[in-house]
């Protein structure tokens, strides 16, 4: 049924329709409405879970942890700080091998204060172990959540299902909700392999020395490697269930581009405007929107872009010191092929600050006008005048 | 439709292991150990008697009414009339007072008490076997009364001369019924006669019949109370009436109706319950005392209730005579005037107290209906003063030993220096001790024993540990508040029982105070930190990371195969029942 919901709630639709057992989490901005709900579920009944209250995200992961390594099915959202928080914890529940789905709501990490929109939260987290997929908007959202679970629990490693701060989480859309039948068709009850159980008594995660410890992260790394054929499938079989898929990534007139966009989260929905715009003017434009960054898709990436001349990332996140993260990802993807395509790394919309269609054809226009990139890192929209008052 | 490859079983390695992590002796890392240390409550230290409040408290917070009422048996045999008239200082040094007020012991201790009474509960008293020795007692007050029933249950054959025609001494003669009821007293009297013990009334003790007690009993104890007022010396002394003589009409029934001013003289315990007595009786009572009111050696709270009741106090004034006058212009009975020097306070300090010196030659001369004195008393015969003199004797901390043929105790307000009524059981308690440990041990071993049993540092000593009970286990360390894990205790307003309200109260001699109700008590009792001993709350064996805190009939231990050391159990527990040690490799 289609209901016009914003895209946290199109999140928490997901995790009640996927009937989670156990949800711990610590509220923060702009992640709060999905747990609101979810905790109203909890207390009225729509949703029979245990909901934990808890006093840091430390804790809401730690709790989860715990309810997964029980089996249960668990979920919890944040941002943030609130991420950065969990950090420690990110990295022993994917090592632990616990099926958790985790939203995150990208924010921007202070100071300066700010709470919209960055990538920078989920990015630093990128080496923890966990699956991250960028949503685009309410509807997939929703269906990745779904999807989530199932991945999560196909390959015993946590998701992160990823959406931008506001542009997402707070904007109202109609989403179609699928029924409770159709779901439970699409997502079983959990059936766990690591279920502790105080009538078989057993330690896990204890001490692994030198001799153990590298197999046991080649077992994680051929899991994570796993998940992207497990995903396609996932998708498709979603796909006949729900009539609807999303795709990894998403390649659109990249056959003949001359210069492809590469994009994640609600900038993809722009550029498709400004793909339409600019095509119409007869340019040789592709879009590439990538949504699955862990595992890295490198081959989907090198398919689709390494024909290309030119490749414009655009970044909506900073690795001090090497710039945008994307950006260097798909750089090293596509670095060994020869030829191989120039890649323009465009960072722009740092802390909510707006990507419009008019940022996008900017940076079209100077990928096609630069014969190379001037720089390793381009600053799109920076303030001069702000620029210059340092300079006095 | 659905696709088996989607969850097709992925190799899982990860750390598991279902083999026991007992063979992880967890105990060889540990360089601290943790260990159950019961100490000693600030309350307990306090209490004349040594008291185990903190037990008592558990117990009765548990509604184990009756195990709480025989732990205190323990240490004295007076729960309901200490619970009413003892000035509790057990409560000034209580730890809780520190979180919010102090628990209301006295209170919980007379609804033990009296919830003993009313169940008409037969004690059980833990009697040691028959020494075939026979002990005399001389007085039966508190002194002489706890003395006999600690003796009798020492395994001693007990009797106690009494001069009077009724046993209590100043329990009976000196306070009144408002605040001690005769059948409390009564009760409480018999239930020591039902230990055995066996009280001659209307046998009077002097000098020569005590040698004849030396004679036919194995030892003597002397605690007959200060028989004797003092008197002013003044020109019309013999037209004031004796306070404590008074009173003693009033304790054994008689009611005498009063008008006018009655002027009390003296500062102490008994000039205030003179005074609330005649408020009882009719008359507008006059306290006149030589010094400031704070300077009054009575109890604080028992003034400010005779304030409550009209009772007016005169400070820094003293009596220089008396005469009889034809009464005060509003009363055609003749009456008395009384002549007062004005008093002020010297610079100097005798003892810590102000000294106080006549303010020149001002004087003043009041009207009044009656005097009565009430400036102390004091040894009524020459032979019940203990030689200090004699080397052949032992000052204990409540009594006076003397080490001879047929050995001598002297107790009570004969030797204490704080005369209250349950100092005097506690030197009856000491006596008790002092003579089962002469016999047993001889004269040399006393002091040392008596040492042993001490609560705390103080002069309190505890029975139970003399027996050899679970309780000489605790340390003499005074748990303070920062030692108490504030933590797992909520603020809670005291429980206090309904009073009577002034004027109501000066219209008879009933009860003023009532005792606490059933719940009440309780959740008073649960108030108490239970400072330095287990009360079985269980947070040590909860928190062990190693689970190594044993339980077994309700006792703790710990086992150190698996204790680390880490020190939670100790550091959360929140009354500082447990103890951590260094171990030295």
């Amino acid at each position: 049924m289609k209901k016009v919901l914003e895209g946290s709630q199109a999140v928490s639709e997901a995790a009640r329709l996927a009937k989670v057992q156990v949800i711990a989490a610590y509220p923060i901005t702009p992640q709060t409405h999905i747990v609101e709900a979810l905790s109203q579920y909890c207390s009225d009944g729509t949703l029979n879970a245990r909901f934990i209250n808890v006093e840091s995200e430390h804790s809401a992961m730690a709790a989860v942890i715990g309810a997964a390594s029980g089996g249960a099915r668990a979920f919890t959202a944040s941002s943030s700080h609130g991420l950065a928080y969990m950090h420690e914890l990110l990295h022993w529940a994917s090592a632990a091998r616990l099926p958790i789905v985790m939203a995150e709501v990208n924010r921007a990490l202070g100071p300066g204060w700010n709470i919209w929109t960055d990538q920078t939260d989920s990015l630093s987290q990128r080496d923890t172990g966990w699956i991250q997929l960028y949503c685009e908007d309410g509807q997939e959202a929703l269906d990745t959540t779904l999807q989530a679970f199932r991945l999560a629990e196909a390959v015993n490693l946590p998701v992160m299902v990823v959406l931008d701060a506001f542009y997402l989480s707070h904007t109202f859309e109609p989403i179609d909700v699928p029924d409770q039948e159709m779901v439970d068709r699409f997502l079983p009850p959990p059936a766990p392999r690591i279920r502790m159980d105080t009538a078989d008594p057993c330690a896990v995660n204890q001490l692994v020395t030198p001799a153990a410890y590298m197999e046991m992260r080649y077992n994680t790394q051929l899991a994570m490697e796993e998940a992207q054929r497990r995903l396609v499938l996932i998708e498709k079989e979603f796909d006949t269930i729900f009539n609807r898929t999303h795709g990894l990534v998403e390649a659109i007139h990249c056959e003949d581009a001359e210069i492809i966009m590469v994009t994640t989260g609600t900038v993809t929905g722009t550029c498709r405007e400004v793909l339409a715009d600019l095509r119409s003017q007869g340019e040789k434009v592709g879009l590439f929107k990538l949504k699955l960054f862990r595992p890295f898709p490198a081959d989907l990436i090198r398919r689709h872009l390494k024909s290309a001349p030119k490749i414009a990332v655009i970044d909506r996140n900073i690795s001090f010191g090497a710039g945008g993260i994307f950006a260097q990802e798909i750089r090293a993807a596509l670095c060994n092929p020869d030829p191989h395509p120039q890649v323009f790394g465009y960072v722009a919309g740092l802390g909510g600050r707006d990507i419009t269609p008019d940022t996008l054809v900017e940076i079209y226009n100077r990928t096609k006008n630069d014969p190379a990139p001037a720089e390793e890192t381009i600053w799109i929209g920076l303030n001069q005048e702000t620029i210059e008052s340092w300079r006095n | 439709m659905k696709d088996p490859l989607i969850d097709k079983k992925l190799p899982l390695f990860i750390p598991h292991s279902s083999i026991s992590t007992a063979v992880n002796k967890t105990g060889s890392w540990r360089f601290f150990h943790p260990k159950y240390e019961e100490k000693t409550a600030p309350c307990s230290a306090a209490c004349p008697v040594g008291q185990d409040i903190p037990g008592i408290e558990m117990l009765a917070s548990r509604g184990q009414l009756k195990d709480a009422w025989q732990i205190i048996l323990e240490e004295n045999p007076f729960p309901a009339v200490c619970g009413r008239v003892c000035f509790h200082p057990c409560e000034s040094a209580c730890n809780r007072a520190s979180m919010d007020e102090p628990i209301a012991i006295h209170h919980i201790e007379r609804f033990l008490g009296d919830t003993a009474l009313n169940e008409q509960t037969m004690a059980d008293f833990d009697i040691k076997p028959p020494t075939g020795k026979k002990i005399a007692i001389v007085g039966a007050g508190p002194a002489g009364l706890a003395a006999a029933y600690f003796i009798t249950r020492l395994g001693y054959e007990c009797d106690v001369f009494e001069a009077a025609p009724e046993p209590g001494g100043l329990l009976r003669r000196g306070i009144p019924a408002y605040r001690l009821p005769r059948d409390i007293l009564e009760h409480e009297i018999a239930r020591i006669e039902n230990a055995g013990v066996r009280i001659h009334c209307k046998s009077p003790v002097n000098e020569c019949s005590l040698e004849n007690l030396k004679k036919g009993y194995d030892g003597l104890f002397v605690g007959c109370g200060y028989g004797r007022s003092f008197i002013l010396n003044i020109e019309g002394e013999e037209f004031a009436s004796d306070g404590l003589e008074f009173l003693n009409r009033l304790g054994v029934g008689e009611r005498i109706s009063y008008f006018g001013t009655a002027a009390v003289i003296g500062g102490g315990n008994t000039a205030i319950d003179v005074a609330r007595s005649l408020a009882r009786l009719g008359a507008a009572p006059l306290i006149v005392y030589r010094r400031r009111i704070q300077d009054m050696p009575a109890f604080e709270p028992e003034v400010a209730m005779a304030a409550g009741e009209g009772v007016r106090i005169m400070e820094l004034v003293a009596p220089i005579r008396i005469r009889e006058t034809n009464g005060d212009s509003s009363s055609s009975v003749p009456g008395y005037e009384l002549t007062l020097q004005k008093m002020k306070v010297s610079k100097k300090e005798i003892s810590g107290r102000a000294r106080v010196i006549p303010d020149g030659n001002d004087t003043e001369t009041i009207a009044v209906q009656n005097i009565f004195v009430a400036i102390g008393t004091v040894a009524e015969d020459l032979w019940q003063f203990p030689d200090s003199q004699e080397t052949k004797s032992l000052q204990l901390g409540h009594c006076r030993f003397f080490d001879q043929k047929t050995p001598l105790i002297y107790g009570g307000d004969l030797t204490n220096p704080l005369k209250s009524v349950t100092d005097a059981i506690a030197s009856g308690k000491q006596a008790a001790m002092a003579l089962d440990t002469y016999f047993e041990h001889g004269a040399d071993a006393i002091e040392a024993k008596l040492a042993d049993c001490r609560v705390g540092a103080g002069p309190a000593l505890s029975m139970a540990v003399y027996l050899g009970k679970d309780r000489k286990n605790r340390t003499a360390h005074i748990v303070n508040y920062d030692e108490i894990v504030s933590d797992y205790f909520q603020p809670a307003a005291r429980n206090i029982p309904s009073t009577i309200d002034a004027g109501q109260r000066i219209r008879s001699f009933t009860e003023i105070e009532s005792t606490l109700d059933n719940n009440a008590a309780k959740e008073e009792a649960d108030r108490c930190f239970n400072c330095g001993i287990c009360a079985s709350c269980d947070y040590c064996r909860l928190y062990c990371p190693e689970m190594a805190v044993m339980v077994d009939k309700a006792r703790r231990s710990i086992d150190m195969d698996f204790c680390k050391g880490c020190g939670v159990c100790a550091t959360e527990c929140p009354r500082n029942a447990m103890a951590l040690e260094e171990e030295i490799l």
